[in-house]
This record gives C-alpha cells, structure tokens and sequence, in this order.
C-alpha cells in the first residue's frame, strides 16, 4: 500500500508538471497521514504473541488432567482464534444400526482418515461470524473444515454428513473435541491487545505432541498465526507400567496374575484369622 | 482420590472401582459367577475402553475367584475333581469356539445370530430355575417327582463308560459328562464372549444335579483359571490389561468374595437360586432394553467384546 500511494502521487506530480513542491509537499504529508497507521499497525500486529505457562504436562500417578494459561499480545481490531490439535491421523470406530427393524447392533466399522485425536477451539467471536469459509478450511477451524479435510471410509457418501456428526458427538462426549466461545479476556493497552485463557486440558487427551496455534482475523481472513508445541508425556509408574505393558507383554500378564492370585489367597486367609469361628 | 490408568489412559476416582469390586465380588461369592455381566459395561460407562474393560476385569476376576474359591474350600465346598474334568472341556470348547466364531464372522450377520442366540439362552435358564427354585420352595416333593422322571435317562447315563464318583458333590457320572459339558459351556462363552458363569452353574445343578453350595465353590475354582489364561492372553496379544484398575477392583472383590461366601452359608440352596434366577432375568431384561432402545452414541470404540 505504501508503495502503491507513493507511486500515484510521483504520477500526478509529473502529469500535472507545476506546482510540484506544493503536490510533493501534500503526498508526503498525505503519506505520512495514511502510511505511518500501516506501518504502526504492521509493527503492532508483528507482535502477535503466543505464551504458553507449561508446555510439558506430566502424567504421573495422581494425574488428573490439567490447566494450560495461554496468553499473549495481538494487533488492535483483530479478532482471535486458538486451535488446540493434536497431529491428524486415523480412527475406527464401530457403528451401530437397526437390524431387522427393531433391534440395535454393531452393524460394521467406519475409519476416520485426517482426522485429530483432540481437537479444541475458543474464540473471540462465534467462529463463523469472524472468518471466511475458504479460511476455515484452509486453516483447519472449526468442524465443518474438519468434516470437509476428513476422509471417511466403510459408509455411503450420501451418509457422510449423518456420521460425521455422530463422530462429533461420540469426540465430544469424551470431552476429545470442544469449542467455547467468548472465554478469552482482552484488555487493551496503548493500541495493543493482551489476552489470556485458561484451557482446562482433560485428562482424557492422550499423550502426545499438540500444536496451540493463535490466529489473528480481521475482516474475515486470517492476518497473522502463532504457533506453539505442548507435549504430554507420561512419567515415573505410569510410564513404567504403560511400557511394560507395551513391551513385555507376557511378563506383564504373568505379574498381573501373581499379583491377583496373591491378593485372593491373602484376603482368604486375612478372613479366616479375622472370622475364625466359620 | 484419582489414579491415572496407565493402559486406559484415563483417570478415574478410586473410590468408584474399589466399591464396584466388591459389589461384583459379593455376586461371585453367593453365586459362583465372574460378574462380567456386570463389571464390563459399567467400565465401559467410566470412560474405560471396552477391550481394556473386559481385559482387565478377567484379571479382578482371578483374585476375586481365588478369594472365593478359598472361602468356599475352607468348608469342604469345593469339587476340585469334577472342576478340573470340567476344565479339561472347557478348555478344548473355548478353543473350538474362537475357531466356530471366526467362520460366523465370516458368513456375515453373524453378531445379530449370536446375540439373539444368547438372550434365548438366558432367558430360557433363568426362567427355568426361576420356576424350578420357586416351586421345590414350595413343595419339596415337586423335585422327588422330577428325580423319579428322569430315572430313565439317569439309566441312559450310568451305562457310559468311565463311571467316577464325585464325593464332595456326592453324585456318580460319566467322567465325559462333565467334559462334555464342560466343552459346550466353553465353546457357547468363546463364541458369545462371556466368562460362562451363567451357563456353568445351571448346568452343575440340573445337568450334573449338584447341591447348590458346592457348584458355587466349583464353579469359582473353575472361573480362576479359565481367567487366568483369559488375562495371560489378553496381556500378551492385545496389551489391554491395566494393572493401577485391576489392582483397585481386585481391593474390593476379594472382600466382596469373602463376604457372599459367608452370607451363601447362611442361604439355603433354593434360596440361592431363586437369586441368581432373579439376577440372570434382570440381566436378559437389560440386553434386550439395550438391543431396543435408541443408543444415545452410535459410535463406539473398535474392539472389545
């Protein structure tokens, strides 16, 4: 823009061929007038930030989820978009339907293809309100961009939509996928902004690497994106045994078996002391 | 207090798993069943994946069954010869089961066959014992008469080969009865994915016509290794075993066990089976409420079951 302005007026200065002190005079000053708000607004909205408090959630024994504060400046008059994903991959899941009429079954299997195994949003504004269908898709937010870059496999297109939709209901009643609106607090300073949320991380997400992303929108497109990696990680016994579980499959099954025949045999015999006269 | 499940991935409150264990574990030790009926689908409602819910619950059955089993021993209710004939069948049924299933599967519409097949079930045994216990409650003769009816196939019976005397449940049969038997139970639970229980002990009392007290402690000491390899199995191949949960339910279902064993001394045997009729009605009740009523999820995890 800036070089656009410039240029015009170098134009008219030359076309018109007097008064051209005059002219020279008033677009510089008229540059100054248009240009320096850009250029302050570019150097503001530059400073989209992003903070995250703790970027490495332990799951250890006791854990039971976890709190996130994500913070940080924007441009003035932007609004604001932060989209917690896990990366995208592939899930199946079981579908239940009628048979014979009456009777509900497991009727088959549906695979998810790109589709994140977490998924959450919270926003300034209604998301739809604020931004561009094309930039949703393009930048992966809210469902319907979810729907449209998922790839869904085991159903018939025309069911797409109906599936689609129970996928969303069984992710979000696992607390997996969810969308508040209007929970970020902004306060303004000097043609800055600064906002903060609190993101209550359910201990139902697994372990794993997450992208936080904060998107700036104005008018309808996104103008600038930070971006930021938790990683949840398991630590200590639960690591341990998670391991173990994983790796050393039939030594883990042998000590699951010890342990419970050890458990019953000394309950019995805690019992017979205890109630002695059976 | 919440533990985190290392294999589930979950956290759940302690108190939640502990007091359910010893609900399911008062269930064995009156009646002689894993409680898988019952324990599976309520992990299942606390967010635990279904593979490691069934899993993991095989594993809080080997302690509960132990404890039981011990319980029920102790006072000389245990037919550790009949369980093990009945083991010898079970285990060749189960493994004929998983191979009879895998051909269902592959006919299609095979889950639609099995669950049906398996409400029947219930509901035909349960409703047998159900009328069988009500009636001998009433009348004792009415079993009398039911003996001398049967006679003619009792004949049929003692004419088989390998004749064994069973002391602790006082009755004489075939050595390949119980093996029989024991093969049916074991291919019918490989095939419907449940522990048995259900099936075992209306085929000890009417089938193998042992007294009640004693198909209870049989039928646990059965269970205990029929879990056994059900956890060995499930730890090894499906890595869906958790420990944190099974070490939890186990607190509560080696007491629960301990307790229905003592409180089933204090039932007679009729009583018992009216009870455990009662429990296997309200079980097929729930199953067929489940087929009927519309899923509020029509998606589920893969796998389990």
């Amino acid at each position: 823009m800036k070089i656009v302005r410039s240029r015009e007026s170098v134009v008219m200065s030359q076309k018109t061929g007097y008064r051209i002190r005059t002219l020279i005079v008033l677009a510089l000053i008229s540059m100054l007038y248009t240009v320096s708000p850009l250029l302050f607004a570019d150097k503001a909205s530059a400073e989209l930030t992003l903070d995250i408090n703790h970027s490495h959630i332990k799951i250890d024994f006791l854990y039971h989820g976890s709190e996130v504060s994500v913070k940080g400046t924007a441009d003035r008059g932007t609004d604001l978009i932060i989209k917690i994903t896990s990366p995208n991959g592939h899930e199946s899941l079981r579908k239940k339907g009628k048979i014979a009429g009456i009777l509900w079954m497991n009727v088959g299997q549906i695979n998810f293809e790109n589709v994140p195994g977490f998924y959450s949003i919270h926003s300034t504004k209604d998301i739809k309100k604020m931004l561009d269908p094309a930039e949703m898709d393009k930048y992966g937010i809210g469902y319907s961009a979810l729907e449209k870059n998922s790839e869904i496999t085991g159903i018939s297109e025309s069911d797409r939509k109906k599936w689609f939709a129970e996928f969303l209901k069984y992710k979000k009643g696992a607390k997996l996928y969810s969308t508040s609106v209007g929970m970020i607090e902004i306060s303004e300073k000097e043609g800055i902004l600064s906002y903060y949320t609190k993101v209550s991380w359910p201990y139902q997400a697994k372990p794993g690497e997450y992208k936080v992303t904060v998107y700036a929108v104005k008018d309808g497109k996104v103008i600038e994106q930070s971006e930021k990696t938790v990683l949840v990680e398991q630590v200590g016994i639960v690591k341990t045994l998670a391991d173990m579980a994983k790796q050393s499959g039939a030594l883990y099954g042998i000590i699951s078996i010890v342990i419970a025949l050890g458990a019953g045999f000394g309950v019995g015999i805690i019992f017979r002391k205890g109630g002695g006269s059976h | 207090m919440y533990f985190y499940l290392p294999v589930a991935l979950t956290s759940i409150n302690i108190l939640i798993p502990i007091g359910l264990g010893l609900a399911v574990g008062l269930l064995s030790g009156l009646f002689g069943v894993g409680g898988g009926f019952l324990m599976t689908p309520l992990l299942i409602m606390l967010g635990i994946p279904a593979t490691v819910a069934a899993a993991t619950d095989s594993n809080q059955i080997v302690a509960a069954s132990t404890s039981g089993t011990y319980a029920h021993w102790k006072v000389g209710n245990v037919d550790f010869k009949m369980g093990f004939y009945l083991l010898i069948g079970g285990f060749t049924g189960g493994l004929f089961g998983v191979q009879t299933i895998k051909i269902l599967r592959a006919m299609g519409n095979a889950d639609f066959v099995i669950k049906m097949t398996y409400v029947l079930m219930l509901g035909i045994v349960g409703t047998y014992m159900f009328i069988e216990s009500l009636q001998s409650i009433r009348k004792k003769e009415a079993i009398k008469e039911e003996q001398k009816c049967e006679s003619k196939t009792a004949k049929l019976l003692k004419s088989l080969p390998f004749q064994t005397h069973f002391e602790k449940s006082g009755v004489t049969h075939s050595a390949i009865l119980p093996i029989i038997f024991g093969g049916i139970v074991g291919i019918l639970a490989a095939i419907m994915g449940v522990g048995g229980g259900f099936l075992m002990v209306p085929v000890m009392i009417y089938l193998l016509r042992m007294p009640m007290h004693v198909v209870v402690g049989t039928s646990l000491f059965q269970i205990l290794f029929t879990c056994i390899e059900v956890t060995f199995l499930q730890a090894y191949t499906n890595h869906t075993v958790d420990f944190i949960l099974a070490v939890l339910l186990l607190v509560g279902s080696t007491v629960g066990a301990q307790i229905g064993a003592v409180f089933g001394r204090k039932l007679k045997g009729e009583q018992l089976k009216i009870l455990l009729a009662v429990i296997v009605l309200a079980v097929t009740v729930k199953i067929i409420f489940e087929l009927t009523l519309t899923p509020s999820l029509l998606l589920s995890q893969a796998g389990g079951q």
